[in-house]
């Protein structure tokens, strides 16, 4: 779609696309959630520097482009201002209008979006992600720096985890409703790939350089384990949430058991190890091929 | 009537793609009343004319020659609007108010099940704070929504409140005289705006535009639901032969006015198609501009918003 008329649009000063320049002296780093849906968010996302205006995605007006934020940018911050009336409206468009409402526009403004709440709960998972993907970034300097100890796999994963999940404790009365939508038709491709790609981060950060099978399976594994920790997660009425986190060792352990116990059945029968790789296998090319797709 | 069958043939022969200069902007005095050529006066006092005729049996007209289906559209048009409580709609050429209507019903309906999810959510107040609500929220059944209906046309705004009357609509409604072109309202003023089937008699359409950017607030939703092109042959074929040869005949059997109904008919093919409409609202400084078709585009709805 292109504007053909960038100069009768720029001398019609927008009602609301601020100037970026403005909103750069304030937020310097909100167009980290510009990466929605990029696999690899950790690695090769940029650090914010607040100078130069940042490119906007419908760069084809040149003029609004380089002066005036985009209209994803705007939706953005909707979508954040909105974070904060979901635990009264729930994941809805009302919680959208109420957010659009505190940016001092109109509530018809939640009108861009779908009226099931749909990039609402994407828009909270990636940035959730992003944010994972800073602390993960974080640690690993402080390691690099020599000021902390590198972590065993095992305590590494149960803290990437834990810091993964206590992030939804805010919402956490609502999150089943945020599942439901997650899981509607529309929404898998773009659910699995938030989730396969903090996943992939958290293996990532923990240092696994692996280029065989094992890719495969540690990811399926953690999958499995971060999934069914969330399920319980939303069940768990003890204080601070300690059974869930308990739960979580608990899992992280067999992962680690599993592990060790394939390296010493391999050693003892190789006819049996080959059928419960090649289980592991088709199940882990299933769900990887449906991510890809 | 073979008047205007003899300039319809002239007329077909210019070219499709003629520019938009001769469809929504006053190129010179020369304007399209239906297949006719007049003057931007004229046209105006002819579409007065029209519509002051047929007012009386607008609604009815509507439903034989759709066959209902108008009610759908605009159903669908109060979906997408998906208003909450508390909004504030301008519903311009709202005439005989069936917009206005589904949007009070569904802003009622969406404000009870709020009220509902907010006693669940209250689960531990006080007697005395719980009397203290069931009083505030009596008063507000609509949660503040009002709907503002502005038309030129003082025949069609009579005929709404007459219906609004007898179907019982008290509160959140206002009729305001006005023209399209020149809102008598105030900047910044509306959460939505919606005209549906309206903006095909606009004289300049261009100027409708503008006024809806004012009057809208920052952030506020333009809804345009109107008569388009159709694009699939086969439709196209049936829905020409419906439109020329059954909705005049209509038009003098019910409400004894031929030459209305064959107007209606021919400024449905005069009006711009859904992408040129589509570059008109974005011109008038409207963002995320999209539009949606009905029945293989024999309607449109164009969104767009003030951003």
């Amino acid at each position: 779609r292109c504007r053909h008329c960038p100069p009768l649009r720029a001398l019609q000063a927008s009602a609301v696309l601020r100037r970026v320049s403005d909103e750069h002296k304030k937020e310097p780093l909100t167009s980290s959630s510009q990466q929605q849906f990029d696999s690899h968010p950790a690695g090769h996302q940029p650090e914010q520097d607040p100078q130069g205006p940042r490119p906007s995605y419908t760069g084809q007006g040149g003029q609004e482009s380089e002066d005036y934020e985009s209209e994803e940018q705007l939706q953005h911050r909707i979508l954040t201002a909105a974070l904060e009336f979901v635990p009264e409206h729930g994941w809805t468009a009302e919680a959208i209008a109420e957010g659009a409402k505190t940016l001092g526009l109109s509530v018809a403004a939640a009108g861009m979006f779908h009226s099931d709440g749909s990039e609402l709960v994407l828009h909270f998972v990636s940035e959730c992600n992003t944010k994972l993907s800073e602390l993960l970034k974080q640690e690993q300097k402080l390691v690099q720096l020599g000021k902390a100890e590198k972590k065993p796999t095992d305590e590494f994963l149960r803290d990437a985890v834990e810091a993964r999940l206590r992030m939804l404790i805010p919402y956490i009365e609502k999150w089943p409703q945020a599942l439901s939508v997650l899981l509607l038709p529309r929404n898998i491709p773009s659910s699995l790939s938030l989730l396969t790609s903090m996943i992939d981060d958290i293996w990532h950060y923990a240092g696994d350089q692996s280029t065989d099978f094992n890719w495969y399976t540690r990811r399926a594994v953690l999958t499995g384990i971060y999934n069914t920790t969330e399920l319980v997660m939303l069940q768990d009425s003890s204080p601070d949430f300690e059974d869930t986190w308990r739960f979580l060792e608990n899992r992280v352990a067999d992962a680690m058991n599993m592990s060790n116990t394939a390296s010493q059945v391999q050693s003892t029968g190789e006819a049996v190890v080959q059928g419960l790789m090649g289980a592991a296998v088709t199940v882990s090319n299933a769900e990887t091929s449906r991510a890809v797709r | 009537l073979c008047r205007c069958r003899c300039r319809c043939r002239a007329l077909l022969s210019r070219p499709p793609g003629a520019p938009r200069a001769l469809r929504g902007f006053a190129a010179g005095p020369e304007m399209h009343f239906g297949f006719q050529t007049v003057t931007e006066a004229e046209r105006r006092e002819k579409i007065y004319q029209v519509f002051e005729n047929v007012a009386k049996k607008y609604d009815v007209m509507n439903d034989s020659m759709t066959l209902g289906v108008h009610r759908l559209w605009k159903d669908i048009l109060v979906h997408k609007m998906n208003p909450t409580p508390g909004t504030l709609l301008l519903d311009v050429a709202g005439g005989t108010g069936d917009i206005a209507f589904r949007f009070i019903n569904y802003v009622r309906a969406a404000r009870e099940q709020q009220l509902q999810r907010k006693l669940k959510h209250h689960q531990d107040l006080s007697w005395q704070e719980i009397f203290d609500s069931y009083q505030e929220d009596k008063f507000h059944s609509l949660g503040d929504s009002q709907a503002v209906v502005c038309d030129i046309n003082r025949e069609m705004l009579k005929v709404g409140k007459q219906k609004a009357q007898h179907l019982g609509y008290s509160e959140g409604l206002s009729w305001v005289l006005g023209n399209a072109e020149e809102l008598p309202f105030d900047d910044d003023k509306f959460d939505v705006y919606t005209i549906a089937f309206g903006i095909r008699n606009v004289t300049r359409i261009d100027l409708a535009l503008q006024e809806a950017y004012r009057v809208l607030k920052p952030g506020g939703r333009f809804l345009c639901l109107e008569f388009s092109h159709v694009t699939n042959p086969l439709v196209s074929r049936l829905y020409d032969l419906y439109s020329f040869q059954v909705i005049p005949v209509l038009g003098e059997v019910i409400a004894g006015d031929w030459n209305s109904y064959q107007y209606l008919v021919e400024s449905i093919r005069r009006f711009p198609p859904q992408e040129e409409l589509k570059e008109m609202i974005e011109d008038a400084g409207f963002f995320k501009v999209d539009y949606e078709n009905l029945n293989f585009g024999i309607v449109a709805i164009h969104s767009g918003f003030k951003l």
